[in-house]
Protein backbone atom coordinates (compact mmCIF):
# COMPACT_ATOMS: atom_id res chain seq x y z
CA UNK A 1 0.00 0.00 0.00
CA UNK A 2 1.77 3.20 -1.21
CA UNK A 3 1.90 6.22 0.96
CA UNK A 4 -0.16 8.43 0.52
CA UNK A 5 0.62 12.33 0.26
CA UNK A 6 -2.26 14.08 1.63
CA UNK A 7 -5.15 13.99 3.88
CA UNK A 8 -7.13 10.81 2.58
CA UNK A 9 -4.72 10.17 -0.65
CA UNK A 10 -3.42 6.44 -1.24
CA UNK A 11 -5.41 4.86 1.40
CA UNK A 12 -9.12 3.30 1.70
CA UNK A 13 -11.60 5.70 3.41
CA UNK A 14 -12.91 4.02 5.70
CA UNK A 15 -9.68 4.30 7.83
CA UNK A 16 -10.41 8.44 7.93
CA UNK A 17 -13.36 8.05 9.40
CA UNK A 18 -12.57 5.55 11.81
CA UNK A 19 -9.66 8.41 12.79
CA UNK A 20 -12.17 11.31 12.55
CA UNK A 21 -14.59 9.01 14.86
CA UNK A 22 -11.51 8.94 17.72
CA UNK A 23 -10.65 12.30 17.34
CA UNK A 24 -14.35 13.47 17.92
CA UNK A 25 -14.10 11.33 20.75
CA UNK A 26 -11.59 12.76 22.16
CA UNK A 27 -12.68 16.25 21.34
CA UNK A 28 -16.09 15.54 23.53
CA UNK A 29 -13.90 14.58 26.73
CA UNK A 30 -12.32 17.52 26.38
CA UNK A 31 -15.12 19.71 26.14
CA UNK A 32 -16.75 17.65 29.17
CA UNK A 33 -13.50 18.14 31.12
CA UNK A 34 -13.45 22.41 30.58
CA UNK A 35 -17.31 22.33 31.52
CA UNK A 36 -16.17 20.88 35.10
CA UNK A 37 -13.28 22.74 35.77
CA UNK A 38 -15.80 25.59 35.08
CA UNK A 39 -18.02 23.88 38.05
CA UNK A 40 -15.63 22.54 39.89
CA UNK A 41 -15.07 24.37 43.87
CA UNK A 42 -11.58 22.95 45.18
CA UNK A 43 -8.38 22.69 43.25
CA UNK A 44 -7.79 18.82 43.33
CA UNK A 45 -10.44 18.43 41.03
CA UNK A 46 -8.95 20.88 38.64
CA UNK A 47 -5.63 19.66 38.72
CA UNK A 48 -7.18 16.39 37.57
CA UNK A 49 -9.18 17.57 34.92
CA UNK A 50 -6.41 19.17 34.09
CA UNK A 51 -4.42 15.95 33.57
CA UNK A 52 -7.65 14.40 31.48
CA UNK A 53 -7.08 17.02 28.88
CA UNK A 54 -3.56 16.78 28.54
CA UNK A 55 -3.86 13.09 27.92
CA UNK A 56 -6.54 13.64 25.34
CA UNK A 57 -5.23 16.37 23.83
CA UNK A 58 -2.02 13.46 23.81
CA UNK A 59 -4.87 11.53 21.89
CA UNK A 60 -5.74 13.92 19.49
CA UNK A 61 -2.56 14.47 18.21
CA UNK A 62 -1.55 10.91 17.78
CA UNK A 63 -4.15 10.22 15.83
CA UNK A 64 -3.85 13.72 13.77
CA UNK A 65 -0.59 12.09 12.76
CA UNK A 66 -2.26 8.85 11.84
CA UNK A 67 -4.68 10.50 9.83
CA UNK A 68 -2.18 12.95 7.90
CA UNK A 69 0.41 10.36 7.49
CA UNK A 70 3.44 11.94 9.72
CA UNK A 71 6.08 9.37 11.00
CA UNK A 72 5.91 10.92 14.48
CA UNK A 73 3.16 8.41 15.22
CA UNK A 74 4.88 6.88 18.07
CA UNK A 75 7.46 9.61 19.13
CA UNK A 76 4.44 11.88 20.25
CA UNK A 77 2.82 9.12 22.71
CA UNK A 78 6.52 7.92 23.72
CA UNK A 79 7.27 11.33 25.24
CA UNK A 80 4.21 12.47 26.34
CA UNK A 81 3.66 9.25 28.52
CA UNK A 82 7.09 9.71 29.84
CA UNK A 83 7.15 13.58 30.83
CA UNK A 84 3.41 13.59 31.30
CA UNK A 85 4.07 13.00 35.43
CA UNK A 86 5.88 16.75 35.41
CA UNK A 87 2.54 18.29 35.25
CA UNK A 88 0.75 16.40 37.73
CA UNK A 89 3.48 16.36 39.98
CA UNK A 90 3.87 20.09 39.69
CA UNK A 91 0.18 20.61 40.61
CA UNK A 92 1.00 18.89 43.43
CA UNK A 93 3.40 20.74 44.49
CA UNK A 94 1.22 23.62 44.39
CA UNK A 95 -1.45 21.59 46.35
CA UNK A 96 0.28 21.69 49.17
CA UNK A 97 2.13 25.31 49.24
CA UNK A 98 5.79 23.68 48.28
CA UNK A 99 5.66 21.15 51.49
CA UNK A 100 5.79 17.24 50.00
CA UNK B 1 -6.55 -9.47 4.01
CA UNK B 2 -4.06 -7.69 6.05
CA UNK B 3 -5.68 -4.25 5.80
CA UNK B 4 -8.94 -5.61 6.63
CA UNK B 5 -7.60 -6.84 9.96
CA UNK B 6 -5.07 -3.68 10.50
CA UNK B 7 -8.19 -1.29 9.94
CA UNK B 8 -10.29 -3.65 12.34
CA UNK B 9 -7.83 -3.76 15.10
CA UNK B 10 -7.12 0.34 14.54
CA UNK B 11 -10.93 1.04 14.79
CA UNK B 12 -11.30 -1.20 18.03
CA UNK B 13 -8.26 -0.32 20.15
CA UNK B 14 -8.80 3.39 19.06
CA UNK B 15 -12.30 3.83 19.71
CA UNK B 16 -12.14 1.73 22.85
CA UNK B 17 -9.56 3.97 23.97
CA UNK B 18 -11.49 7.39 23.26
CA UNK B 19 -14.40 5.88 24.49
CA UNK B 20 -13.01 4.88 27.92
CA UNK B 21 -11.70 9.03 28.07
CA UNK B 22 -14.64 10.25 27.34
CA UNK B 23 -16.42 7.57 30.09
CA UNK B 24 -14.14 8.79 32.58
CA UNK B 25 -15.04 12.72 31.48
CA UNK B 26 -18.39 11.68 32.06
CA UNK B 27 -17.44 9.89 35.09
CA UNK B 28 -15.92 13.20 36.89
CA UNK B 29 -19.57 14.63 37.07
CA UNK B 30 -20.81 11.88 38.93
CA UNK B 31 -18.10 11.83 41.61
CA UNK B 32 -18.39 13.56 44.87
CA UNK B 33 -15.06 14.97 46.11
CA UNK B 34 -11.43 15.64 44.48
CA UNK B 35 -10.15 11.94 45.47
CA UNK B 36 -12.81 10.05 44.04
CA UNK B 37 -11.92 12.13 40.49
CA UNK B 38 -8.38 11.19 40.55
CA UNK B 39 -9.46 7.41 41.30
CA UNK B 40 -12.51 7.51 38.54
CA UNK B 41 -9.46 9.22 36.15
CA UNK B 42 -7.22 6.12 36.08
CA UNK B 43 -8.69 3.58 33.93
CA UNK B 44 -8.02 6.70 30.89
CA UNK B 45 -5.11 6.26 31.66
CA UNK B 46 -4.26 2.81 32.94
CA UNK B 47 -6.64 1.36 29.91
CA UNK B 48 -7.99 3.97 27.39
CA UNK B 49 -3.92 5.57 26.83
CA UNK B 50 -2.43 1.80 26.02
CA UNK B 51 -5.09 0.73 23.92
CA UNK B 52 -4.37 4.46 21.96
CA UNK B 53 -0.90 3.23 21.74
CA UNK B 54 -1.72 -0.05 21.01
CA UNK B 55 -3.79 1.29 17.89
CA UNK B 56 -0.81 3.68 16.83
CA UNK B 57 1.68 1.22 17.11
CA UNK B 58 -0.83 -1.26 15.17
CA UNK B 59 -0.84 1.30 12.61
CA UNK B 60 2.37 1.74 11.81
CA UNK B 61 3.31 -2.09 11.79
CA UNK B 62 0.72 -1.89 8.95
CA UNK B 63 2.03 1.41 7.29
CA UNK B 64 5.79 1.31 8.17
CA UNK B 65 6.55 -2.44 8.33
CA UNK B 66 8.42 -4.39 11.76
CA UNK B 67 11.32 -1.72 13.36
CA UNK B 68 13.17 -2.98 16.30
CA UNK B 69 13.15 1.15 17.26
CA UNK B 70 9.55 1.33 16.72
CA UNK B 71 8.87 -1.25 19.17
CA UNK B 72 11.04 -0.34 21.80
CA UNK B 73 9.64 2.89 21.70
CA UNK B 74 5.70 1.76 22.32
CA UNK B 75 6.85 -0.79 24.68
CA UNK B 76 8.62 1.90 26.74
CA UNK B 77 5.40 3.91 26.28
CA UNK B 78 2.85 1.82 27.43
CA UNK B 79 4.95 0.64 30.02
CA UNK B 80 5.75 4.90 31.35
CA UNK B 81 1.90 5.49 30.37
CA UNK B 82 0.68 2.35 33.64
CA UNK B 83 3.87 2.85 35.89
CA UNK B 84 4.51 6.83 35.76
CA UNK B 85 0.71 8.01 35.90
CA UNK B 86 -0.15 5.49 38.75
CA UNK B 87 2.44 7.23 40.94
CA UNK B 88 1.46 10.31 39.41
CA UNK B 89 -2.43 9.84 41.43
CA UNK B 90 -0.77 8.73 44.00
CA UNK B 91 1.27 12.03 44.53
CA UNK B 92 -1.25 14.26 43.65
CA UNK B 93 -4.39 12.57 45.66
CA UNK B 94 -1.54 12.52 48.63
CA UNK B 95 -1.10 15.97 48.56
CA UNK B 96 -4.91 16.94 47.64
CA UNK B 97 -5.35 15.17 51.27
CA UNK B 98 -2.77 17.21 52.82
CA UNK B 99 -3.83 20.49 51.42
CA UNK B 100 -6.95 20.02 53.56
CA UNK B 101 -9.46 19.25 50.53
CA UNK B 102 -13.08 18.19 51.31
CA UNK B 103 -13.94 14.67 51.76
CA UNK B 104 -17.49 13.12 50.64
CA UNK B 105 -19.04 12.75 54.25
CA UNK B 106 -19.87 9.21 53.59
CA UNK B 107 -16.54 7.77 52.35
CA UNK B 108 -16.76 4.71 55.03
CA UNK B 109 -12.89 3.39 55.05
CA UNK B 110 -11.14 6.50 55.57
CA UNK B 111 -8.26 5.11 57.08
CA UNK B 112 -6.68 8.48 56.47
CA UNK B 113 -8.43 10.52 58.47
CA UNK B 114 -9.13 7.97 61.61
CA UNK B 115 -7.25 4.89 62.53
CA UNK B 116 -9.79 1.83 63.15
CA UNK B 117 -7.98 0.20 65.34
CA UNK B 118 -4.69 -0.03 67.33
CA UNK B 119 -2.52 -1.19 65.12
CA UNK B 120 -3.85 1.45 62.39
CA UNK B 121 -3.18 4.57 65.64
CA UNK B 122 0.89 3.32 65.87
CA UNK B 123 0.22 1.37 68.94
CA UNK B 124 2.07 -2.05 69.24
CA UNK B 125 0.46 -5.10 70.24
CA UNK B 126 2.36 -5.08 73.87
CA UNK B 127 1.12 -1.46 74.68
CA UNK B 128 -2.15 -1.89 74.22
CA UNK B 129 -1.70 -5.28 77.32
CA UNK B 130 -1.42 -1.95 79.53
CA UNK B 131 0.68 -3.68 82.18
CA UNK B 132 4.87 -3.55 81.58
CA UNK B 133 6.36 -6.72 83.42
CA UNK B 134 10.01 -5.74 83.31
CA UNK B 135 11.32 -9.93 83.62
CA UNK B 136 9.30 -10.07 80.91
CA UNK B 137 11.19 -7.86 78.59
CA UNK B 138 14.76 -9.22 80.24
Amino acid sequence: MARGTGFTGGRSCIVTIVLSICIGLLAVAILIGLLRVLTAKDMGSRAIVGDLVYFSAVGILTFIAMLVDLSIVLDVIFLASMLGVLATVALARIQTRGHR
Amino acid sequence: MADIIAIVLVALFGITGSLLMVLSAIAMFRSNDALSRINVFSPATGLGMPLILVAAYVYTLWQDGFGLMRLFMALVGFLSLIIVSSVASNVLSRSVFVAGAPVWRRTSPNRLAEARDDEDAGLTERETWGDFDITDLD
